[in-house]
């Protein structure tokens, strides 16, 4: 009794020791890995955007019956790849503007993404809305290798339509949203879009249009968000004609630029202009704007979250 | 726990009994073994990463946590389905040999054919069992993200019935390897057959392409002999809610019948010319 009451103690006694080397033994190879890291050299900033090992094709065969996963990892790594590019900038940016990023790797991330599930339709929209200000060539390319892959998606037209809208060319804009309308299913606003983007191509109306149908539709956050800051810069540029035109008749009132948003409150007052407490018309973000008293000009405040360009 | 007394009147009636009765005694054996050696525990690691996947990929996808959960789903059941169909079907005629328990089977009368297709069908019920379970698992996780029912935790299934076929195909050229050769070799020869079955469309279009006579004749070989298990991929198009009709899912089952049949005869001829002693 005595003797298995010694091995019980002795058993207890190795498993606390065992439990003990374990817990020891991982902090310290824990701390040594923090150690080595910190030794490291930096890596370089150019490393992120390296060449991708494998192109499409390749990454196709090599995920054997696994190509889905595949594509939805390689759609992670474009949102990341753009995310981080994100954070490495000190103002804020809009998605479809982001041709000073460097994002060089992101059409062959999205191409890679697109061949390896050719019916996988978000990276076809971001590659519609993002690449046109970085390469808008591989933007056309990728949008049309998906209508290839699925000829019976009308919105792959519309994203088309959206790039050479971009681009200023409405007549190709005009085709691509007239294509589009004859696909089964596709809305009949894709028709009255491809006459309207024919004889008013670069009207304010017909851009709050197309991001009114973009920010409806959009499956991504980041690109509902694009859409909703795009229609608030439509506004804002119709309430900055609107102030630009009390600025002008104050102007030829007094004969001389108001010195302050003061001297405007009346006005303001009359249209039910927002105002901040130093009576700033306020713009769609609720953010006051900048009165530019040498040219009589107004402008957005640098911290106002929409676009300036 | 089986005593000696209600063990014998089984046994007699097994001997009396005809090959089905046999065939399923053997069967329901290896299953029991196979949930004794904790096959069944990659559920955990399933359930582990499904939940993983359902909590937190929503943050990193963009909204496509759906089509995510589908391909990370199903692609997880047909690799540890594969790793199973491989790693087990191997030792299932070797463990018997091993541990000298074949010559205990053989001394009844059970042929060697019924053992085969009895440690058969014992795997290809815990392979049902794996993937019934992963798919219920794939179809909550669908509900749970989607905060109600989605119509993809329905039409993922006929996905999942073409994955099960697939595996009962590896299952059949593991057997077939482990009926003449070592558990590493026919391990390592089954994943070569389960990659290139995944590349047999090239092989075709290689054979087509070739100048070579011989070497066309060679690959349009290949190309019929090895299983083409391409034709059983479909989680891709799973996750986007697409269905294979009927007849490609009949007419793909009628393949995988074949192939394993095929398979078992060819198993079953190695196998009893085998010399035990």
């Amino acid at each position: 009794m005595k003797k298995s009451g010694q091995t019980a103690s002795l058993v207890g006694k190795t498993t606390l020791l065992l439990v003990a080397v374990i817990v020891v033994g991982l902090t310290t190879t824990g701390l040594l890995a923090g150690s080595i890291d910190r030794r490291q050299p930096p890596a370089p900033s150019t490393s992120e955007d390296e060449r991708l090992y494998l192109s499409g094709s390749t990454a196709r065969r090599m995920s054997l019956a696994f190509n889905g996963l595949a594509a939805d990892w390689y759609w992670m790594r474009s949102l990341q790849y753009v995310g981080r590019k994100l954070l490495m900038v000190p103002q804020d940016v809009v998605l479809d503007d982001l041709g000073e990023l460097n994002l060089k790797l992101l059409a062959p991330l999205l191409d890679t993404a697109t061949t390896l599930d050719p019916s996988f339709m978000e990276p076809y929209e971001y590659a519609a809305l993002v690449l046109p200000s970085i390469d808008v060539n591989e933007a056309i390319r990728i949008t049309n290798k998906g209508i290839s892959a699925n000829p019976n998606s009308w919105r792959l037209y519309q994203h088309l339509g959206y790039i050479y809208w971009q681009q200023k060319d409405y007549e190709t804009a005009s085709q691509t949203y007239a294509e589009g309308a004859t696909i089964p299913g596709a809305p009949n606003w894709m028709e009255a879009m491809s006459a309207r983007m024919a004889a008013e191509g670069g009207s304010r109306e017909l851009a709050r249009e197309i991001y009114q149908r973009m920010y409806a539709q959009a499956s991504e956050d980041t690109v509902r968000e694009m859409a909703r800051r795009r229609l608030l810069q439509l506004d804002s540029m119709d309430q900055r004609d609107a102030l630009k035109h009390i600025l002008a008749l104050f102007q030829e009132r007094v004969g001389r630029c108001p010195s302050s948003w003061k001297e405007l409150e009346r006005a303001l007052y009359s249209m039910k202009w927002s105002v901040d407490v130093n009576g700033a018309p306020l713009d769609p973000s609720r953010t006051p704007y900048v009165l530019n008293t040498d040219e009589c000009d107004v402008r957005l405040a640098p911290n106002s979250v929409i676009p300036h360009r | 726990m089986e005593t000696a007394t209600t063990a014998l009147p089984r046994q007699q009636e097994y001997l009396t009994s005809g090959p089905v009765v046999r065939i399923w005694a053997i069967a329901r054996n290896t299953f029991r073994e196979a949930v004794r050696d904790r096959v069944l525990y990659n559920l955990v690691l399933f359930v582990l990463l499904l939940t993983l996947a359902a909590v937190f990929i929503g943050e990193l996808s963009g909204g496509q946590e759906r089509k995510i959960i589908v391909d990370l789903g199903l692609s997880a059941m047909l690799l540890f389905g594969a790793f199973i169909s491989i790693f087990v079907g191997v030792g299932l005629v070797f463990k018997e040999i091993e541990r000298r328990t074949i010559y205990a089977i053989f001394s009844k009368p059970v042929g060697r054919g019924e053992f085969l297709v009895g440690k058969y069908l014992g795997l290809s019920l815990t392979l049902l069992l794996n993937v019934l379970i992963m798919g219920l698992g794939v179809s909550l996780a669908l509900v749970y993200v989607s905060e109600g029912w989605d119509p993809l935790a329905g039409t993922i299934w006929a996905a999942v019935v073409l994955i099960y076929l697939e595996l009962l195909i590896l299952t059949g050229i593991a057997l077939l390897f482990s009926s003449f050769s070592s558990p590493a070799l026919s391990a390592l020869l089954t994943f070569f057959v389960f990659i290139i079955g995944h590349f047999s469309s090239d092989l075709k279009s290689l054979s087509n392409s070739l100048g070579s006579t011989a070497a066309r004749w060679l690959f349009a070989g290949l190309y019929y002999l090895l299983p083409n298990l391409s034709n059983y991929s479909f989680i891709t198009r799973a996750a986007h809610g697409q269905v294979p009709d009927a007849q490609t899912v009949s007419m793909n089952l009628a393949y995988a019948l074949v192939y394993v049949a095929v398979l078992l005869a060819a198993a079953t001829l190695i196998f009893r010319r085998r010399n035990f002693k």
